[in-house]
């Protein structure tokens, strides 16, 4: 029975990898082992990707590394496809989880060719029309009242569909955070709020974000319920987001989720080595030792079922080949040159725009 | 409001109808057209503070919640960060959101959801989502509301790519303009001068027809001198035309209506006839939108100026509330830049 405003994080996977409770029957060892599967390639292409940052071929990138359960289980709850998503920039897991090609990732993170968002946004702000994977703005909490628009429109358009909006604790300092809420409650919209807490927004924590208790209990002020999950243990995520999902999609309005999960990585490439700063060895030291894919682990093997060595390593290699494959035939596609520039601005090309793209052009072409 | 109204994409469509006209101020005109577009399109939808039951402050929604129910019709939150926001969201989702911030002075709440998200979702997403929406606000002082109830912040929005920024001034524009608005695919900054909501009388066809943004209306032709303006001042810049006429001089009236994208072409081709251009908005100086076309003028049609570009604008002051009147440009400030520009 998952009960919202509970004190502590529900949970099914203690630390240990022991059932803190009896397991739904559907969380099968193959399911665990493709859930495993999920968020080790998840943790490798972070692996990879940060590598290709130091190697100066991207010039930003936000590690998700610690949060897969909280983003395979999120993706793994909801309709992907049909439902809508409103998405922050450190989803990339979520997006691998939903279906995204990696091809598509790795192409937007080097602006080629071959970047479905045409090259526009720095690295990490991808979005995908075919999974209903809305484009990422780097304006924190700028997506949570539109997430509430888009379920309201939901609403009115009679669809069985949900919005999700996701977002890190940091966000909901920000006054879009609350009046996206707010909206979304008062409409009775279809809109899942997950909030992704992995307890520091660069270098500021939880605890300099807010008196707040917590982030869940601000539910109550929306007039929608706020679940408390371990983000670190794959099938309570499931479980709560799942039972909060078809909440929402039974047309009880909004619901809000707060997943307690940890950022084991800097927050970007502005503050590699974070230990050497603004916390301990100490503290991350604790979170790694709840890792989600190590839990799973020791899950499974308690359970008979383990993740062999030769098949981790086949895993682990297997998807740097695939990264490396995406990241060569991303590059061989090249960037796109100024051409395109004046394009998408608005829907026809106006005037004054023409008239800078010719100037441009003739710059452009006696440089040649 | 008086003066000819003429413009290709006018005389077009006003060939399409019965010829039939109706006199209505530019509040009935902008309700008309939500009332129209509601008719025609079912995606569109409007909210906002108190444009439910109450109509509007201003009573633009007059009778709409009535006609097409609570659904298509509601109250907001007052919250313009949500606003905006949700018209996102709801664009992005596939409907046609028209939102009414109460005033201009407020959108400040909801100016991060108009630049980073309305503004930008096309271009960043590669084309993948847009937003066509329209938000629509009035603006502009005369109404003795203080700074704010006045203000004109029209060039906090036409300095974002990405965004469309129109003011009408005449029942026909706004009426055409806002039907164009809700039926293009981009998003739409929709001022409405509100100092002429009831002031601004003027015919509209009984028969469909929209206003292309984009273009400017030439409302009086003249030969000596080029008064541009656009919103709330254009009856002023028509009174001080027919004060300068009375002094024999022909002065062109043209209102720009729509900022971005703006008529280049018009403005050029009446400086290049009368060799002088005196520029009128009610926003203060330093950044006005005016500083814009200025500088296309005496760039691209340097060789025909026979006077320095001139300018009136409001003073780099807070809008005022005892000296309402004193700080909008009026008849007499403007006839005397003109006079200024024909003496140079």
């Amino acid at each position: 029975m998952i009960e919202p405003f509970t004190p502590d994080p529900i949970r099914f996977i203690a630390e240990d990898g022991q059932p803190t409770q009896d397991l739904p029957p559907q969380y099968t060892p193959e399911l665990l082992r493709e859930l495993h599967r999920a968020m080790l390639q998840a943790r490798e292409f972070d692996r990879k990707l940060i590598n290709m940052l130091r190697q100066g071929r991207t010039t930003f990138y936000a590690q998700s590394s610690g949060m897969e359960a909280t983003q395979v289980g999120l993706a793994r709850s909801i309709r992907v496809g049909h439902d809508w998503v409103w998405p922050y920039y450190r989803d990339h897991t979520l997006g691998l989880a939903m279906g995204m090609p990696m091809m598509e990732l790795v192409s937007q993170m080097l602006g080629t060719n071959t970047d479905t968002c045409r090259g526009r946004q720095m690295p990490h702000h991808f979005a995908s029309r075919k999974l209903n994977f809305v484009s990422v703005s780097s304006s924190i909490a700028s997506q949570v009242p539109p997430a509430a628009g888009n379920a309201m429109a939901q609403k009115y358009l009679g669809t069985d569909e949900i919005t999700v909006c996701t977002f890190g604790d940091g966000a909901t300092s920000e006054g879009d955070w609350h009046a996206g809420l707010n909206m979304a409650g008062q409409a009775g919209a279809p809109a899942l709020f997950v909030c992704e807490n992995n307890q520091w927004a660069i270098s500021t924590n939880l605890r300099g974000q807010t008196a707040s208790e917590n982030i869940h209990i601000k539910a109550r002020a929306y007039g929608m319920p706020g679940f408390y999950v371990d983000g670190n243990d794959i099938v309570a995520v499931m479980e709560v987001c799942k039972h909060a999902a078809e909440w929402v999609r039974g047309g009880n309005g909004p619901a809000l989720v707060e997943c307690l999960t940890y950022r084991v990585g800097s927050h970007s490439n502005a503050d590699a080595d974070a230990e050497k700063s603004y916390r301990t060895r100490e503290e991350v030291g604790v979170w790694l030792a709840k890792d989600p894919i190590g839990r799973l682990e020791k899950l499974l093997e308690s359970l008979g079922h383990p993740i062999e060595a030769e098949e981790r390593a086949n895993l682990i290699a297997g998807t740097h080949r695939e990264v490396d494959d995406c990241i060569l035939r991303a590059e061989a596609s090249g960037q796109p040159d100024w051409r395109i520039m004046f394009e998408d601005v608005y829907a026809d090309l106006p005037s004054h725009l023409r008239a800078q793209e010719q100037a441009l052009r003739s710059e452009q072409e006696a440089l040649r | 409001m008086t003066g000819t109204t003429v413009t290709a994409t006018q005389e077009k469509q006003a060939q399409g109808g019965t010829g039939e006209t109706r006199t209505i101020n530019l509040i009935q005109a902008v309700t008309e057209a939500l009332a129209e577009e509601m008719e025609r399109d079912s995606r569109v939808v409007l909210f906002g503070e108190d444009v439910g039951a109450r109509g509007g402050v201003f009573m633009a929604t007059a009778g709409l919640q009535e006609r097409f129910g609570q659904a298509r019709v509601f109250d907001t939150p007052l919250s313009e960060a949500s606003i905006v926001g949700a018209a996102v969201g709801m664009a992005v989702r596939g409907l046609r959101p028209v939102a009414e911030i109460q005033f201009a002075d407020y959108m400040g709440p909801g100016f991060d959801q108009i630049i980073s998200q309305a503004a930008k979702i096309r271009y960043r997403s590669g084309g993948q989502f847009t937003a066509p929406l329209v938000i629509r606000t009035p603006s502009g002082g005369g109404v003795r509301g203080g700074h704010h109830h006045s203000q004109s912040p029209e060039s906090y929005y036409t300095h974002t790519p990405g965004l469309k920024v129109v003011m009408p001034s005449t029942p026909y524009d706004a009426k055409g303009m806002l039907k164009a608005a809700i039926r293009g695919d981009d998003p739409v900054i929709y001022f409405e001068p509100k100092r002429l909501y009831r002031a601004s009388k003027g015919e509209v066809p009984n028969h469909d027809y929209t206003v292309k943004l984009g273009e400017a209306a030439i409302r009086q032709r003249g030969k000596d001198l080029s008064l541009i303006g656009y919103g709330g001042v254009m009856p002023d810049l028509l009174k001080a035309a027919e004060a300068l006429a009375a002094e024999n001089v022909s002065v062109e009236v043209i209102d720009l209506r729509s900022l971005v994208p703006w008529d280049q072409d018009t403005v050029l081709q009446s400086v290049e006839k009368t060799g002088r251009a005196v520029l009128v908005s009610e926003a203060p100086r330093i950044s006005n939108f005016m500083g814009e076309v200025a500088y296309v003028i005496q760039e691209q049609g340097f060789d025909f100026l026979t006077a320095p570009v001139g300018q009136v604008a409001g003073f780099d002051t807070p809008y005022p509330y005892v000296q309402d009147k004193i700080y909008l440009p009026g008849p007499n400030r403007i006839v005397a830049a003109c006079v200024k520009a024909l003496n140079y």
